[in-house]
């Protein structure tokens, strides 16, 4: 807020000077320069975004609402809220909802599952510890269409490597095949995006970890507490903020999500993998860009609420 | 007592160590392996070889990295990759930082909706984009070109270079251009002379990180590049993934190169990555 004041000095606008001093064009001129020079700083990214990320957000709720094609754009018609209704009645949309948040509940909860303990390890002190760390955000830096050609080549139903260690270890009796499983094939891609997202989570939670003070441990050693109790009354309480946002945010990206999912899957076997995201993406494909969008939209719309949260979040914490 | 202790503690380290070294790494090494196991193991019939795994090739061959270059142009879709990823990072750095250092060092009319919006746009989904700029970039004939490619990436990019700016402007003392002006220094000599090398690691990592986002992007690439000429690594590995080329010893080995030069800057600069990458989202 302090910001917000100091503005005032700098923000007066050149024609508001002290009356009684000499206005010289020059000076005048050096004042309209200083005046506009924060905004030549952000103009060039205002600029770009404005034509690659605003104007096209309108266009695609314009375009949702027409029964536009590709090949046939110039004939698109406004049709309203058509699709809408359409929407309405749409068995792959409405199921898609729900294929949507089982995909967004079971990726973002595992990741974080696996990325708690994993930042609690790391925050512990032990020689190679860098090197572990390093390890752990291996896997984020991999391309995810090489994660998903991996997993593919994993579980494939004839010669991947998992089915082999399955059945030599006898959990299973024969081949599975993974991805020809509405289920299995879920699990598989699932497991693929967990493995490909958790280094954010954990080293995100790893950050914040190392900003706990020492001495607040040390006092609850003092106090004669347990380490489950440190974990319980120190540790978990100064992380929630951190996890409520990871959360949050990480379940809009997954939402979105349509990589690994159709590179894994194509969406399929028949419609079992169709997140809303896959189910617009794979109009696109067809050329249906009007319903794509009224599709893709939708989505973002459901989503918007917490985007709108997030980001005054961020605007927070960055004007502070 | 106590060296007990100390003695379960350093084991139960060694294991979960272990544990994460496992998960990260073994499907890489997997993936490695694969690379350079002969496809037609000799002395194998055919009704066993569909479904024999090796595990470690007895005779390692380099064999699929010639074989990959002989089936597919990889060396043009790397090429085309490594365009398309310095074009954004140039494009992304540029823009982000100029507008970073705008909105930590001015107090301005507008100041916080403007940055309010810069950032919302790092939430409009790809997904809704990509049919807007499908039909724009058609119209503007920038399919299958590199300008629209390096656009397209500009929107996930530029958003976030301008986030990690800002936590890195916001992170340098003011007092120290302020300093340089008292000295007689133009504010834009201070921003050359003393910003400018002040936050060069700050823009390091915002660079890297816009390369690695491009290098890994799938969903623009598979739109907008449709033709070979302009089409980027993570397309052909889609094709790898549908079993095209059939032989898995030759996708493998693309992946694998795929996956060197991110891997070889995450490597070189972990540390400021790794922090970059906490920042980016923790502290804000």
């Amino acid at each position: 807020m302090s910001g917000r004041n100091r503005a005032g000095s700098l923000v007066a606008p050149p024609g508001a000077m002290v009356p009684g001093r000499s206005r010289t064009a020059p000076a005048l001129r050096r004042r309209w320069r200083l005046y506009l020079l924060p905004y030549g700083f952000i103009a060039p990214l205002v600029l770009l975004l404005l034509t690659i990320s605003f104007y096209p957000s309108l266009y695609a709720v314009w375009l949702a609402m027409t029964n536009a094609t590709l090949l046939r754009l110039s004939q698109a018609r406004f049709t309203g809220l058509h699709n809408v209704l359409r929407l309405a009645s749409d068995g792959v949309f409405l199921n898609g909802l729900w294929r949507t948040l089982r995909w967004d509940l079971v990726v973002v909860l595992s990741e974080l599952a696996i990325a708690l303990p994993v930042a609690l390890f790391l925050n512990l002190k032990f020689p190679g510890r860098a090197v572990i760390r390093a390890a752990v955000v291996v896997p984020y830096i991999v391309p995810p269409a090489v994660t998903a050609l991996l997993w593919v080549y994993m579980f494939d139903g004839n010669f991947g490597v998992v089915n082999d260690l399955l059945v030599k270890t006898g959990v299973l009796q024969h081949y599975f095949p993974w991805l020809s499983d509405p289920l299995g094939s879920f699990l598989v891609v699932a497991a693929a995006m967990v493995w490909s997202g958790m280094p954010l989570m954990a080293i995100v939670l790893l950050a914040v970890l190392q900003t706990i003070p020492g001495e607040l441990y040390e006092a609850a050693s003092m106090d004669g507490a347990n380490a489950w109790q440190k974990l319980r009354r120190i540790t978990l309480p100064h992380l929630m903020p951190t996890i409520a946002f990871l959360l949050l945010l990480r379940s809009i990206w997954m939402a979105n999500y349509v990589d690994m999912i159709f590179i894994m899957t194509r969406g399929g076997p028949g419609f079992s993998n169709y997140t809303e995201a896959v189910y617009s993406f794979m109009l696109t494909q067809q050329l249906e860009v009007g319903y794509s969008s009224a599709v893709a939209v939708a989505m973002a719309l459901l989503l918007m609420m917490a985007s709108v949260f997030y980001v005054r979040h961020l605007a927070r914490r960055s004007l502070a | 007592m106590r060296t007990r202790r100390r003695i379960l503690g350093s084991i139960g380290i060694a294991i979960g160590a272990g544990m994460i070294l496992v998960y990260s790494l073994a499907p890489i090494a997997w993936l490695l392996i694969a690379s350079l196991t002969p496809e037609h193991a000799p002395s194998t019939n055919v009704w066993d070889s569909a479904r024999s795994v090796v595990y470690l090739p007895r005779h390692p061959t380099l064999g699929n990295y010639h074989a990959l270059f002989q089936t597919v142009p990889f060396g043009m879709f790397f090429r085309n990759s490594a365009i398309v990823a310095t074009g954004t990072m140039t494009l992304a750095l540029t823009l982000g930082s100029l507008a970073a250092y705008g909105f930590v060092r001015f107090r301005f009319r507008g100041r916080g909706p403007l940055l309010s919006a810069t950032l919302m746009s790092y939430m409009i989904p790809s997904v809704v984009l990509l049919v807007p700029l499908m039909v724009l970039f058609r119209r503007y004939g920038l399919i299958n070109s590199f300008p629209g490619l390096i656009l397209a990436e500009a929107t996930l990019t530029a958003p976030f270079t301008l986030l990690l700016m800002i936590n890195y402007f916001s992170s340098l003392p003011p007092e120290l251009e302020e300093a340089a002006q008292v000295d007689g220094c133009t504010r834009l000599g201070a921003l050359v002379r003393i910003v400018l090398p002040l936050a060069l690691p700050g823009l390091m990592a915002g660079g890297l990180f816009a390369f690695i986002m491009t290098w890994n992007d799938f969903l623009f690439a598979f739109l907008f590049a449709t033709s070979d000429n302009v089409k980027t690594l993570p397309v052909i590995m889609r094709l790898f993934a549908l079993g095209e080329p059939a032989v898995w010893g030759v996708s493998a080995a693309g992946a694998i190169l795929t996956t060197l030069p991110v891997a070889t800057i995450f490597l070189g600069f972990q540390r400021m990555l790794i922090s970059g990458l906490a920042a980016g989202a923790v502290k804000g």
